[in-house]
């Protein structure tokens, strides 16, 4: 078994390889491979994932050590009910998404790169989650930031794509020194690299609260990054100018997904330092405030679900935050089914509008009556809507926080009362900004016909082929049916005490959904069938200006600086040189008589000296 | 059968080079024989690699015989897993550096002693010169070896640099003569003060029997590591190196980076850690200047407009994270460097060759007006997209370990070293990272990437893609060629498995370095 996890591993970076060396022959070759080898990539996930599934024991192997100065850095794999779970999750979603991108991306001279990309990313996130060392894990953590970066970029002829792969890339890669120096700490600490032996020991006791408070923020430093969340928040939205399959896969599956992961995988460590739990608490109830508020008034139609997408994640923080560990972790797979039904459903809709500005689209219900289906239940899941998987996970969080706040003592009371009051605002905001985009999209009546001559040549906007379809069926199922799984969590994670379903607060969620929708419903009639609300553009967020002013307008004076130091240093140095050989030239020409005696004298000479003082010293 | 192992290794690159100047006059030839002497050097140097069984010291392992009888220098050569990476390093990029050079040959065949035949032979020298610095264990054949190995630098970026600014490549070539020949001469000066203290050149006896102390010893160590810094370079001392890298050719630069510089790292390693008392002020100096250089390079990578003075710039930082290892005083500290020294000379290597195949189709490596190569050659740009991930310290490739390694053992430095100083030099050399990805990112945006498309935008809206494209090609310009990539597949290779097993390398280090410098932690 433990070779098959190997294999999933490496699957994926031997079907890239193959995209990028034959990938130009031809399109059999093409999209044979992307789709083929995500597909046998999915087959042997759930050969993998279904056994660890429920009361399992994990599996663990070592296939190979450096026996290196201090702990062994080892080529190790490790597979639990989270790694199941989250392998099932990445590998769908990615086996998905090439389907999807064989319609999407039909014509693009880039596709045999775009594609590699893809299967690079799912690699990486396979080597994250299967991945029993801190090293190993952090490989696979970082190829994903460059698969990012170089997705994100797909489109380099756009300066937006250009910034935002840039902004995405450093701003994640900052964050990962956390991640770097955490493994480096424990390191020193446990004389071991291994997550389950570190996770273990601590597990065990032994560690007083807050002992290992330095390696629990450090880790946190790094999900802040990768997870987007405050005050590293904004590479997000601004990674939206990437093909928009990419950013199912980002937002779903991998990449932001994967900072809840490495939460959850270091579980005991937070356990252990509550400091770290109420960081993450608070920088969880801003973050999804900010984001939720974006969301609410952007008008574009990716970035609505790119601040949801934060939002969703900080919910997940959340519970984490307040020892829920069920309640997080199924709402980042509930999150990852619709969220992927949603961007997949979103670039259904940019395929055929041709632009993501949500005032440009509208009366989409007719003419994309399959992308409305999907996407009407995408945004009900996220709203969360009864009975779909996001009412259920969206419950299990709220009503964890609740219990923390009344009885927790994991966090002080305080902070999971401010964070109660988050998750609960963030609900309304969240049914808000989806019934909104939701009826822009499809319900509003149809925009004018722009005058531009792009636009009315264009032809009038029409379904997406069958491979962009049939994955938004396909995930219309999990989306469906993912309650059950909160209702029976032992399928997931074994037996256990499981207190994730919450009947008054989900009675008092489901009255404040149907109020806001009302309210909201209230406010589009008034406005005439457009815009719920004025086009309100929020400003650009603030920490973006400070990093601006704080860290690169600083560093760029550094820069040139340094290179007109270094400028001068040399000419000076140049200038002084020049002086001195002229001195020495005068003393040389009364040296020069042509004889080469002379020089085997002086050479002779010279040696002698040497040994002499050779001599001399011993 | 290691002794002959060991000769044979200076003396194939040697008889080729005279092969190829008695052919000299045929041009194609006299570059084909070099080529073949690379190879076979190659194939040589895989064997010795092969056959050594890792530990210096033990009988028949090394060549030791008397060299000066009057000053009791010798002709000790011996290979162990310090410098088995570095040796297999070098033949590899002489290798890919002379066959990319075979490529050029036909072009111009005059009469007299052809320019690239000299070129080739010129190489082979070098070749010789620092694989006889890699395998001396005499403190005088090492420097001796050194000189034979920066002499033949001179001309090479004298009359084969840049072709379109003359003084500047004069002067660059010269400025580097200097430096450098006044640091080896430092260092010898060093070494004769060790030989009074240690009574021996040899550094095997020393690395085991010298215990450095008092002020002579500290005097002997500042010269050693001075003389050292200059070839490293170490910051302040590295203002020799963007002109002497950037003016080169390219086969010269690529051979200044990828090999040259590590005759001083190496020598940080092998002959300036056995003479070296961790208790010194003198070791958190060095590493605090590794730091300062790290940053310091980034920074000026950050505002250069040239591509080739970039490449060279980043160097330096790279470098910086090699002394930073060997200055923890651990076994992880010299693992790191030598791990990071191999990856620098893949990378930097293969980058070089990149910036090389650019001036060939575009004249020039001016950042200014280079632009959209995505666009006109995508291969090309491609693997140069990936030679800067690889830079830049992506996990998975050979540029992340020795780096990475090297902040951990800063963390977790030797017992005698101020602990606080050193964790605040593995935070700084950290950012260093960061910046480094900048610069990179920087570069592909400004060289790689552009177009002409500048959609109209909302304030608040995104745009994803639906303008044409930058069309694939241009008139002209060929992408990649068939010769160009045996010359960057192996270093693309090699990248990717030292990424992916960094253990193939570390291993052999660690043992190494455990039995050369006992009582490392």
């Amino acid at each position: 078994m433990s070779w098959v996890v190997l294999l999933l591993v490496a699957l994926p970076f031997a079907s890239a390889a193959l995209s990028l060396f034959v990938g130009h022959r031809g399109e059999v070759a093409e999209r044979g491979i992307a789709v083929g080898a995500s597909a046998i990539g999915l087959g042997l996930a759930f050969v993998v994932a279904f056994p660890h599934l429920g009361d399992a024991t994990p599996l663990g192997h070592v296939f190979a050590r450096t026996s290196a100065a201090g702990p062994a850095i080892e080529l190790s794999v490790y597979v639990d009910q989270l790694t199941a779970a989250m392998l099932l999750l990445a590998h769908t979603v990615a086996f998905l998404v090439q389907v999807y991108s064989l319609g999407y991306m039909a014509g693009d001279p880039r596709y045999p790169s775009y594609a590699a990309l893809i299967s690079i990313f799912t690699g990486a996130m396979t080597l994250v989650v299967v991945a029993d060392d801190l090293w190993v894990l952090l490989v696979g953590w970082e190829l994903m930031g460059m698969c990012s970066y170089f997705l994100i970029s797909h489109h380099w002829e756009l300066r937006e794509a250009r910034a935002g792969a840039v902004k995405a890339f450093l701003m994640t890669r900052t964050a990962d020194l956390g991640l770097l120096f955490a493994i480096i700490v424990l390191g020193v600490r446990f004389d071991t690299y291994r997550i389950s032996t570190i996770m273990g020991e601590i597990a065990d006791g032994g560690f007083g609260r807050d002992e290992l408070w330095l390696p629990a923020l450090l880790v946190t430093a790094a999900v802040i990054g990768k997870s987007a969340q405050f005050p590293l928040h904004t590479w997000l939205p601004d990674a939206m100018p990437g093909p928009t399959p990419i950013s199912a896969l980002i937002h779903a599956a991998t990449m932001v997904a994967a900072g809840v992961f490495l939460v959850a995988r270091t579980f005991p460590l937070y356990l252990s330092a509550p400091a770290a739990l109420t960081t993450l608490a608070l920088v969880a109830s801003l973050t999804m405030i900010i984001s939720a508020t974006y969301a609410l008034f952007t008008n574009d139609l990716k970035r609505v679900l790119a601040w949801s997408t934060v939002s969703q994640l900080a919910y997940m923080f959340g519970a984490l935050a307040v020892g829920a560990y069920a309640a997080g972790v199924l709402h980042l797979l509930a999150h990852g089914a619709f969220k992927a039904l949603l961007f997949l459903a979103a670039g259904s809709v940019v395929h055929a509008v041709g632009t993501t500005s949500m005032s440009a689209m509208g009366g989409l219900r007719e003419k994309l009556p399959d992308t409305f289906v999907t996407m009407t239940v995408g945004f009900g899941a996220l709203a969360g809507v009864v009975p779909l998987v996001g009412f259920f996970t969206k419950d299990a969080v709220i009503g964890s926080v609740w219990d923390a706040a009344r009885h927790g003592h994991l966090v002080w009371p305080w902070v999971a009362w401010v964070l109660f009051a988050s998750t609960v605002l963030t609900a309304v905001l969240t049914v808000a900004y989806s019934l909104r985009a939701w009826l822009m999209v499809f319900l509003t009546a149809a925009p004018p016909l722009a005058a531009e001559p792009a636009v009315s040549e264009a032809a009038e906007p029409h379904e997406a082929p069958l491979s962009m379809k049939v994955p938004l069926y396909l995930l219309t199922v999990p989306t469906l049916l993912g309650g059950l799984v909160v209702v029976y969590p032992q399928a997931v994670f074994g037996d256990g005490e499981y207190h994730l379903v919450h009947p008054g607060l989900a009675v008092v969620m489901t009255l404040l959904v149907v109020a806001t929708a009302l309210a909201v419903a209230w406010q589009w009639r008034r406005s005439g069938g457009r815009d719920p609300w004025h086009p309100f553009v929020l400003p650009h967020p603030a920490v973006d200006r400070v990093y601006a002013v704080g860290v690169v307008r600083p560093v760029r004076w550094l820069a040139r600086t340094v290179r007109a130091g270094d400028r001068d240093v040399i000419d000076r140095y140049a200038d002084g040189a020049g002086a001195a050989t002229r001195g020495l030239g005068w003393v040389l020409r009364q040296a020069q008589t042509g004889n080469v005696q002379t020089y085997l004298m002086v050479v002779v000479v010279g040696a002698c000296a040497i040994a002499v003082a050779a001599g001399v010293a011993s | 059968m290691i002794p002959v192992l060991l000769n044979g290794l200076l003396v194939a690159p040697a008889v080729f080079a005279l092969l190829t100047a008695v052919l000299a006059r045929r041009e194609r030839l006299a570059v084909a024989t070099a080529a073949a002497g690379s190879l076979v050097t190659f194939g040589w140097s895989v064997w010795l690699a092969v056959e050594h069984d890792g530990a210096l010291g033990e009988a028949g392992s090394t060549v030791d015989a008397v060299w000066l009888t009057a000053l009791d220098v010798h002709w000790a050569l011996g290979v162990d897993g310090i410098s088995a990476p570095l040796v297999l390093m070098t033949t590899l990029v002489f290798a890919t550096a002379l066959l990319s050079l075979f490529r050029h040959a036909p072009a111009d065949a005059e009469g007299g002693p052809s320019r690239t035949a000299s070129l080739a032979v010129l190489l082979l020298v070098i070749e010789a010169g620092v694989l006889g610095a890699f395998l001396a264990l005499d403190m005088v054949l090492f420097f001796v070896f050194f000189e034979v190995a920066l002499i033949p630098m001179w001309f090479v970026i004298n009359a084969w640099g840049d072709a379109y600014d003359a003084r500047a490549r004069r002067r660059a070539a010269t400025r580097f003569l200097i430096f450098t020949v006044t640091g080896s001469a430092v260092m010898l000066v060093g070494f004769l003060v060790v030989r009074a203290e240690a009574g021996t050149f040899d550094i095997v006896r020393v690395a085991s029997s010298y215990t450095p102390s008092g002020a002579t010893a500290l005097a002997a160590s500042v010269l050693v590591a001075l003389g050292l810094a200059v070839k490293t370079p170490l910051w302040p001392l590295h203002i020799w190196l963007p002109d002497a890298h950037s003016k080169a050719p390219t086969v010269g630069s690529v051979v200044l980076a990828a090999v040259l510089l590590k005759l001083g790292t190496y020598g940080f390693l092998r002959f300036w850690m056995p003479v070296t008392s961790p208790e010194w002020l003198l070791v958190p100096v060095v590493a605090a200047l590794a730091v300062v250089g790290i940053v310091y390079a980034a920074l000026a990578c950050l505002a250069q407009t040239d591509l080739k003075r970039l490449i060279a710039y980043s160097s330096v930082g790279h470098m910086g994270f090699v002394v930073l290892g060997a200055a923890t005083f651990t076994v992880g500290g010299v693992q790191a460097a030598v791990f990071a020294s191999v990856a620098h000379g893949l990378i930097t290597g293969l980058l070089f060759f990149l910036a090389g195949s650019i001036k060939d189709r575009y004249g020039t490596t001016d950042l200014a007006r280079l632009k959209v190569l995505y666009g006109k050659v995508p291969r090309l740009a491609g693997v140069f997209a990936f030679a800067a991930m690889a830079s830049l310290g992506l996990p998975g490739l050979a540029g992340f370990w020795g780096e990475m390694l090297a902040i951990r053992a800063a963390v977790d430095q030797a017992a005698a070293l101020p602990e606080d100083t050193y964790r605040w030099l593995a935070f700084v050399a950290a950012l260093g990272v960061i910046l480094t990805s900048a610069y990179f990112l920087a570069l592909i945006r400004t060289m790689l990437q552009g177009g002409p498309v500048t959609p109209a935008t909302e304030v608040d809206s995104t745009v994803e893609l639906v303008a044409d494209t930058v069309p694939a090609g241009e008139p002209g310009v060929v992408d990649a060629r068939g010769s160009e990539w045996v010359t960057w597949a192996p270093l693309v290779l090699l990248t990717l498995v030292l990424g992916v097993a960094p253990g193939l390398l570390l291993t052999p280090v660690a043992d190494a370095t455990a039995s050369f410098l006992v009582g490392l932690g």
